[in-house]
């Protein structure tokens, strides 16, 4: 039963990990200042946390089906986080949401139609 | 490299690559973690969105490189252009152009060796090209 034991300790690490993981995603949706910062960090760090949480459990209760299972899960909570923070960057960015001020270099600006026409003061911001 | 063996070591840079994308991974976790947390006029973050020059050719290689960086907590992939060969990173610790560049060409050179049996040319172009707006855009990115 040691190793039983064992298991299910780190199991509960892995999942009080993954928790905190998304706590301060949530945190950092109020202290980040723009959209950009919100999902590079947040989307993919509450991937990880959700992950986090997978893996305790499959430590907690093992078997092969169960691995399987967790790791489709993982695969694809990952991939849709990713393609998800993606595609609200992208549609933010088209939707004119500007990086904030502390956005030192933005060269995709260079290739907007209405910014480079008029105002290229902008893109020292 | 020959093609025999070229196939010998396909397999390691396969396993090589995971667990030097997973080592980058929990580090870029710790790093946003702990800036995330840091009281608000110590923040270290320099966020940028820059142009990379890019090696992938095929659809696969683009998905899964920008999957990859999307990925990655505090770089994410905002737009690609394929005709140029540029990825559009926003990278949230960014000291200079340089330092994002190579971190994120570096991934790629790794995930390219990893995915093709035989890497071959993993050169790419050396100055960024000056993408100017058209008035009538193409009909999707990927055009």
């Amino acid at each position: 039963m040691d190793i039983h034991d064992f298991l299910h300790g780190a199991g509960l690490v892995f999942i009080f990990l993954g928790i905190g993981t998304i706590i301060v995603a949530g945190i950092g949706l109020f202290r980040l200042p723009d959209l950009y910062l919100r999902a590079s960090a947040v989307g993919t760090s509450a991937g990880l946390g959700v992950a986090s949480i997978v893996i305790g459990v499959l430590m907690m209760d093992f078997s092969w089906l169960n691995l399987a299972k967790a790791v489709v899960a993982m695969i694809a909570q990952l991939l849709t986080s990713a393609v998800g923070s993606m595609a609200i960057a992208r549609s933010g960015y088209l939707n004119n949401s500007l990086p904030a001020e502390i956005t030192h270099t933005d060269d995709l600006l260079k290739t907007r139609r209405d910014q480079h026409a008029d105002s290229p003061d902008q893109s020292t911001t | 490299m020959s093609p025999t063996s070229a196939l010998a070591s396909w397999p390691w840079r396969m396993i090589s690559f995971l667990f030097w994308y997973a080592k980058a991974f929990v580090l870029a976790n710790l790093f946003v973690t702990l800036d995330v947390l840091r009281p608000r006029k110590r923040m270290k973050m320099a966020p940028a969105i820059i142009a990379v020059p890019a090696a992938s050719t095929s659809d696969t290689e683009w998905t899964l490189i920008s999957c990859l960086i999307t990925l990655t907590p505090g770089t994410l992939t905002l737009s690609i252009s394929r005709e140029h060969q540029i990825l559009y990173v926003h990278g949230m610790f960014v000291a200079s152009r340089e330092s994002l560049v190579r971190e994120i060409q570096e991934m790629e050179d790794r995930m390219l060796k990893a995915l093709r049996r035989n890497p071959g040319d993993l050169s790419r172009p050396l100055r960024v090209p000056d993408v100017v707006p058209v008035d009538q855009p193409p009909g999707g990115e990927l055009e």
